[in-house]
């Protein structure tokens, strides 16, 4: 049996985090608590929204509230606010959760056993593939739940499925790296919203010019795809880095 | 794939180490840390079916001089050429071709010890069907215990399974820091069987340790923390 390539290490290490991940749901917990709290807060706000609406306008005592109101029914609670929303929701499940493919490693030190047998560039890839698979199952389930509650559209269902792929190769990327960095200096907290930081913001403004082509009144061909082009680019361009550099923070 | 993975596609056969003269030299070998000057101006080599001790009091940098010698870890100065077949090794590729005993090395506790090594015997690239897990978990003294999950095991069967880790693939280089910890007189016995064996099919063993008991199964010693 001669050595296998690094895809294929890759799938193992990949294979082998599930199996762990479902023995453990360290991740799992993580990612579904957090998700699960955001939610309900979004729901209750909704709520309190729905009933300020139905109230009767004879019980509004004064101009003041009328005005409050107005303002609660016709909010700055656009489409792309929703999405702006969405994503902020995803990106904390993900750091909630993701960081530990790395951290759990570090901690337990099985990292030693990898890096006897395993490239760089394979773990990189088996860790990265865990993260986007687990946060496509995430969005999976919080962005209908996410819709429902808020009445958010979804705008042209094709464009609104490329951002959100889009979005999570990217936000994948950014969670492993950071997570890998964060594990090999021993301070996973501090240290992982400080790095996540710059990267995140970028990110997300990129989602959210993606979220204006996508909610545009008369979408352009050329917009849509210069928006979803640069959230794509944004993300291969963060996935393509993290590989290259992964190596020097894998190795000491 | 790239050129060091085809070189080492073509040198390294894990599961396949032919018998072939293999050296590995530390050359005026030193490491600092945080400019604190744990060794330096080491020297020794070993060869095949050599015995190789590593001794010191603690701290002397046992334990880093064998993760170097692994490529865990890089010198701060000097380094270690391992030569097998006449071509040289760099710390990646090294990797490969050793088996790593340490108790810095851990394995999967929410896996099972069969699942660890199956792990593991899959990126090396070793055939792993049940007659051979069998056989390995023999060896090492954990038979009918590879469906329980390594967390629930006592630390001399975690000692004896990275036995079983660093055997996978009948590795030329065995690197055993403190070997017998944890283990019983029996585990002892094995890890002495082990050593013994590896000498006699040509294989080298750079053991770091203050038994002296396992300092007697050297062939030369290296005296860290006294004036190197």
């Amino acid at each position: 049996m001669s050595r296998p390539g690094w895809a294929a290490d890759a799938f193992a290490l990949l294979e082998k985090d599930f199996r762990a991940e479902l023995r453990t749901r360290v991740a799992m917990s993580a990612v579904g608590v957090f998700a699960f709290a955001a939610l309900l807060l979004i729901a209750l706000a909704m709520a309190t929204l729905k009933d300020a609406r139905s109230a009767p306008l004879l019980k509004l005592p004064d101009p003041v509230s009328l005005d409050l109101l107005s303002r609660l029914s016709h909010p700055a609670w656009d489409p792309i606010s929703k999405l702006g929303l969405l994503w902020v929701l995803l990106c904390f499940s993900a750091f909630a959760g993701l960081s530990h493919s790395f951290l759990h490693e570090e901690e337990s030190g099985t990292t030693t056993a990898l890096r006897l047998t395993m490239r760089s560039g394979s773990v990189f890839a088996g860790k990265y593939l865990f993260n986007l698979i687990l946060l496509v199952l995430v969005a999976l389930i919080i962005t209908p739940v996410y819709m429902v509650l808020t009445g958010m559209e979804s705008g042209s269902p094709l464009v609104f499925l490329c951002v959100m792929v889009c979005g999570c190769v990217g936000l994948s990327a950014v969670a492993t790296i950071v997570a890998a960095l964060a594990a090999k200096a021993h301070s996973s907290g501090a240290l992982y919203g400080a790095i996540g930081l710059p990267l995140l913001v970028v990110f997300l403004l990129m989602l959210l010019n993606a979220g204006s082509a996508l909610y545009a009144p008369e979408p352009g061909l050329i917009a849509t795809v210069r928006a979803v082009g640069g959230l794509l680019s944004y993300g291969i361009l963060i996935l393509a880095v993290s590989a290259l550099t992964f190596q020097f923070v894998w190795e000491e | 794939m790239s050129l060091a993975e085809r070189q080492v596609n073509e040198v390294v056969k894990p599961g396949q180490c032919p018998p072939v003269p293999c050296t590995l030299a530390a050359v005026d070998l030193g490491r600092v840390f945080g400019g604190r000057e744990v060794f330096s101006h080491i020297a020794f080599q070993v060869g095949s079916g050599q015995v190789h001790v590593v001794t010191g009091p603690n701290g002397s940098g046992k334990s880093t001089l064998l993760r170097i010698a692994a490529g865990l870890l890089s010198p701060s100065a000097g380094r270690v050429d391992v030569v097998w077949n006449g071509r040289s090794l760099d710390g990646v590729d090294r990797r490969e071709c050793l088996g790593y005993v340490a108790p810095d090395l851990t394995l999967y506790r929410e896996l099972t010890g069969a699942e660890n090594l199956r792990f593991f015997a899959r990126l090396r690239g070793v055939a792993m069907d049940r007659p051979a897990l069998v056989h390995i978990l023999s060896e090492v003294g954990l038979k009918g215990r590879g469906r329980d999950l390594v967390g629930t095991y006592s630390s001399g069967m975690r000692q004896r399974l990275k036995y079983a880790f660093a055997l996978l693939g009948s590795p030329v280089i065995l690197l055993l820091d403190e070997p017998t910890a944890n283990l019983d007189a029996e585990g002892i016995a094995m890890v002495e069987r082990l050593v013994a064996a590896h000498r006699m099919q040509g294989g080298l063993t750079v053991i770091g340790t203050n038994e002296p008991r396992e300092v007697g199964w050297g062939d030369a010693v290296t005296c860290l923390g006294v004036g190197n």
